[in-house]
């Protein structure tokens, strides 16, 4: 009898050890299992995040309900500090390198989902989301352009940010304007009327500040409005080829010339540290016009600020791009599952439910104000938004929306040596004969970045 | 004899010479911090001098790497001597008060206790050109300030003031030095009647040389990894790294920036290698220089 005892104390220990260590491999030879029938053993997960501030307590809210879902897995939630956007990625690298990752990662940003992907250093979610029926076609056609590089899906979005023009209706009223610009010429037109200068001629209220990195707006956004292209199908950079480019840098420099470079710039120095807090200068009448991003809603209902009657819209498109009337830049938080995580089933469960929770994607639209990205909860009867909303709903299921600076499997980083090259024009040390040399140059740079960036 | 020096050799080795050492195996790789590190031989030194060809293709390689260098270089030039200058006087004339010298002394040093993030933040308010009280004050004299942190010509200027601001820990190297030079040096050239500017270029300065020669090499070292006080204001300017138009965009900037923001490890590697040189090589000459110009008064030399 104790001998019996013995040999089946044995056989359990070695049945644990093989479960234990050999668990993982076994499970991956095998293909993911349709999460029904998943194996229920308590476990705990560990979650990186960046929900912090105000956004920290809804999230942690909305995470309950997993909770009660899968009552046997226990997620321990590290956020990572201050949310800080600088240091998320970079420790996540480590991280996996490191040997240690979480088991689901939830940057706020897809920025470097190129190198996730391309990197092999987040797992290709193909096999679960096939196992689960699950295909990144149900969230909508933004979607792919940044969870999706060199065909690997490493990725899912979770809530999304998407952009538009906010304007104030009070001032639109007072201007005499009916109704909000549809183009960039008539955003330009409205934004010098609505423009109040003060005595010495500096500026009191702006019309529409058109300087790079003010609140949300980068060239690309301008150059969206003329369709311009990033990258022709090859790869190759297409800042000259693409006439787009020249357009919206150009209409850039004739509003800029047009309220003095230093008026604009003293402006934009008094106010651009005042993007998140209650001093906002569009909450606060400062500017008429800006582009920004769907969460402004949630910061405007929130601030202690004068009543504020506003509206958005699509950002205006060129002259003679009518199509690019709805189009914007789309992409916000993205989840996934980091090479080497140690419960990959269980995390699938939780990217899942991130991703594609009806109940957990309105609960966090309706409480962080973020675009929530399946169409299911898009329609949801307790989707409960301000009528501003609308606009970035219709933007991110805009089929021709999509995430900039664009992924490449070497990352968005050169997205900076377009914002720089931004820097040296706005402030007019590249004249307009010279632009398009320029743009050459800047074709050149980004490919030489590019093509350092893949190595030989 | 190996075991008390055990602490010492553990840490050398794994936290200084190994990863030295194997910096220095990376920046002849390409490293993305994601696939392991391929061989590349010089390539990553043909980039950052332009001389590469990649692929077939002549690549023009970093387009900021030399914008990196002359911003560095300035900040040295003109930041430095001025440090040198200020803290020298500064300590000349705390030496004279009769009556409340420790507290003078202790103003003068408390800014060098405020950290340098927190000290950059405070100075891109100052300097704000709108609503920074500088240039407030300046508008009452009926002056229009400049846009300091927002416009290239401004923003290293504006940064040399936070350097000379925060001279503390140098005007006490001086006040000390100062403070060590004989009485009877003093008393000596009176008597041969020496004016004040003579007293200082045949006594002081001399008998001061050795700290000079200190601060010139911390520095210069300093300098050449300039990095807080830049990447803090140009990013809390609501700018990027680097800028107004680059202006901001010191050596030890862009290579963090190819670091962490691109993932260039190996490059960024061989950028700390050059940076490295050029150090070892800056010293060396102000070493092989300094016996004709510092003058040890323990009578080394």
């Amino acid at each position: 009898m104790r001998r019996i005892r013995l040999l089946m104390l044995g056989a359990l220990v070695a049945l644990l050890t093989a479960a234990g260590c050999g668990g993982g491999s076994s499970n991956s030879s095998s293909g993911p299992q349709p999460s029904s029938k998943i194996d229920k053993t308590p476990v705990t997960i560990v979650l990186w995040d960046m929900w912090s501030g105000r956004e920290a307590q809804p999230f942690k809210d909305a995470l309950k309900r997993f909770q009660v879902k899968y009552p046997w897995i226990t997620i321990k939630e590290e956020v990572q500090p201050n949310g800080n956007t600088d240091t998320f990625d970079p420790n996540l690298v480590n991280a996996i390198n490191g040997g240690n990752p979480p088991d689901v990662a939830m940057p706020f940003g897809p920025d470097y989902v190129g190198q996730y992907c391309a990197g092999g250093l987040w797992e290709d979610l193909s096999p679960f989301m096939k196992a689960d029926g699950l295909s990144i076609n149900d969230f909508a056609p933004a979607a792919i352009t940044y969870t999706n590089v060199s065909g690997k899906q490493c990725a899912l979005p979770s809530l999304t940010d998407a952009f538009g023009l906010y304007y104030n209706k009070d001032m639109f009223a007072k201007a005499g304007i009916s109704s909000p610009p549809k183009t960039m010429d008539e955003l330009m037109a409205d934004a010098k009327k609505l423009t109040v200068r003060n005595p010495d001629g500096s500026i009191k209220v702006a019309g529409f500040v058109p300087l790079d990195n003010w609140e949300q707006l980068g060239p690309g956004d301008l150059a969206n409005a003329w369709g311009a292209k990033w990258f022709d199908s090859s790869g190759k950079p297409q800042f000259a080829e693409d006439p787009g480019w020249a357009s919206a840098f150009m209409w850039q420099r004739q509003l800029i010339d047009w309220y003095g470079y230093d008026n604009i710039t003293k402006f934009y120095a008094a106010n651009t540290n005042n993007e998140f807090n209650p001093s906002n200068a569009f909450e606060n009448g400062k500017v008429a016009m800006m582009f920004d991003g769907e969460w402004r809603t949630a910061f405007i209902a929130d601030d202690k600020h004068p009543p504020l009657n506003y509206d958005t819209a699509p950002f205006p498109a060129g002259p003679g791009h009518p199509e690019q009337y709805g189009p914007a830049r789309v992409g916000g938080t993205i989840v996934g599952i980091p090479k080497g995580a140690k419960h990959p089933e269980q995390a699938w469960l939780l990217v899942k439910f991130l991703a594609s929770d009806t109940t957990y994607l309105v609960q966090m639209a309706n409480t962080v104000n973020n675009v929530p990205t399946t169409p299911a909860s898009q329609s949801s009867p307790d989707l409960k938004l301000p009528p501003q909303f609308t606009t970035f709903l219709h933007v991110w299921a805009n089929p021709k929306s999509s995430f900039a600076p664009p992924t490449t499997p070497s990352g968005n980083g050169y997205g900076n040596l377009v914002d720089n090259f931004d820097g040296q024009w706005q402030a007019g040390k590249i004249s307009d004969a010279d632009l398009h040399s320029a743009l050459v140059k800047l074709d050149q740079q980004v490919a030489n970045e590019l093509a350092q960036g893949s190595g030989p | 004899m190996l075991l008390f020096l055990s602490p010492w050799l553990f840490g050398f080795v794994v936290f200084t010479a190994g990863p030295m050492l194997l910096s220095l195996y990376y920046s002849f790789t390409h490293y993305d911090l994601i696939s392991s590190p391929r061989w590349i031989g010089l390539d990553n030194y043909r980039y950052m001098f332009g001389r590469l060809t990649l692929n077939g293709q002549p690549n023009q390689g970093d387009p900021y790497f030399w914008t990196s260098v002359r911003n560095t270089f300035w900040i040295i030039l003109v930041g430095l001597p001025l440090r040198i200058i200020f803290a020298m006087a500064t300590a000349m004339l705390l030496t004279r008060p009769k009556r409340g010298v420790n507290g003078y002394r202790t103003l003068f040093f408390m800014p060098s206790m405020a950290p340098t993030v927190g000290a950059s933040l405070v100075f891109v308010y100052l300097f704000n050109p709108v609503t920074g009280p500088i240039n407030q004050f300046l508008g009452h004299l009926g002056i229009s300030g400049p846009l300091w942190f927002f416009d290239p010509t401004w923003a290293k200027p504006a940064l040399v003031v936070l350097g000379l601001w925060g001279i503390g820990d140098a005007i006490v190297l001086y006040l000390a030095g100062l403070l060590n030079v004989p009485r009877d040096l003093y008393e000596a050239i009176s008597i041969e009647g020496a004016n004040a500017w003579q007293r200082f270029r045949y006594v002081t300065f001399p008998m001061l040389t050795p700290v000079v020669f200190f601060t010139l090499i911390i520095g210069i070292i300093d300098g050449f990894q300039y990095f807080d006080q830049a990447y803090v204001s140009a990013t809390t300017t609501g700018n990027g790294v680097g800028d107004p138009q680059n202006s901001l965009l010191f050596y030890s900037v862009w290579l963090y920036e190819q670091a962490f923001t691109y993932f260039h490890m190996g490059y960024a590697s061989a950028m700390a290698w050059i940076l490295f040189v050029a150090t070892m090589v800056l010293t060396a000459i102000l070493l092989l220089t300094s016996r004709r110009w510092v003058h040890y008064g323990g009578g080394l030399s």
